[in-house]
């Protein structure tokens, strides 16, 4: 599923009043009827990410220092990255 | 290491509270918190940055099974702006200085609580989001803004 990142939900046809696609609507709606521990079984995932997995401590100074870092490390596709 | 699980975060929850840790779930754990629909998959922890917010954080950390001997300990203590582990029963960022939020005090302010767990609003979410210019990030920012709309409508006074 994709959706277009740049639409101007005032002026676009075919979007929710929620500012987005109906169907985004029905998913807010549908994860407000679940309980919390229900949200947290759906939401929480763990797959393994390459080189930020790789070490069980990290600390950066600045914040500034871990985006760099990330940009300077991490493969591209983990999204990382700035665009 | 599994996945995140919530009677972990209700340890975190009741862990930093008896030890008196200034803390508010950020990022997309937040937001899941708040009732966004997404995945994610570790816990972004915004703390308040002080030697005595530092000393219960170390020691609640310590509590819930963090290896933290002390060069680590130190560095939480004094207050690096990131701080990643992965040394504990799950993981867990502990974010001193998020991009887009000037003070932890203004984010306390407004946070949200939700079944105790302490929450930033949805708009400190995405200005964090937003301010980190991070490809990730841009992706879910489009759903993350519907969702603030559906989520201030719905919480609104006189809402249910």
């Amino acid at each position: 599923m994709s959706h277009d990142i740049n639409h101007n939900p005032d002026t676009d046809a075919g979007w929710s009043e929620s500012g987005g696609p109906a169907e985004w609507w029905a998913e807010f709606e549908a994860a407000a009827r679940r309980e919390l521990p229900l949200r947290f079984r759906y939401a929480f995932i763990h797959t393994y990410k390459p080189v930020m997995d790789d070490a069980d401590y990290r600390s950066f100074d600045t914040t500034a220092d871990y985006r760099r870092w990330c940009e300077e490390n991490l493969p591209d596709w983990l999204g990382y990255g700035r665009f | 290491m599994g996945a995140f699980e919530y009677r972990q975060a209700e340890e975190i929850r009741d862990t930093f509270a008896r030890h008196g840790v200034r803390y508010l779930f950020l990022g997309k754990s937040g937001a899941i918190l708040l009732g966004f629909p997404d995945t994610t998959q570790d816990a972004d922890l915004f703390v308040q940055r002080s030697e005595s917010n530092g000393l219960a954080l170390v020691g609640a950390l310590r509590e819930l099974g963090f290896d933290l001997a002390e060069p680590r300990a130190d560095e939480i203590i004094s207050g690096k702006d990131f701080v990643q582990l992965k040394n504990g029963p799950f993981d867990l960022d502990l974010v001193f200085a998020p991009d887009g939020i000037e003070q932890f005090d203004d984010a306390w302010q407004r946070h949200v609580d939700v079944e105790g767990f302490p929450v930033c609003h949805i708009d400190d979410i995405i200005n964090s989001k937003a301010a980190t210019g991070r490809v990730k990030d841009r992706e879910s920012l489009p759903r993350l803004r519907s969702f603030r709309d559906y989520w201030m409508r719905k919480n609104q006074p006189g809402n249910c």
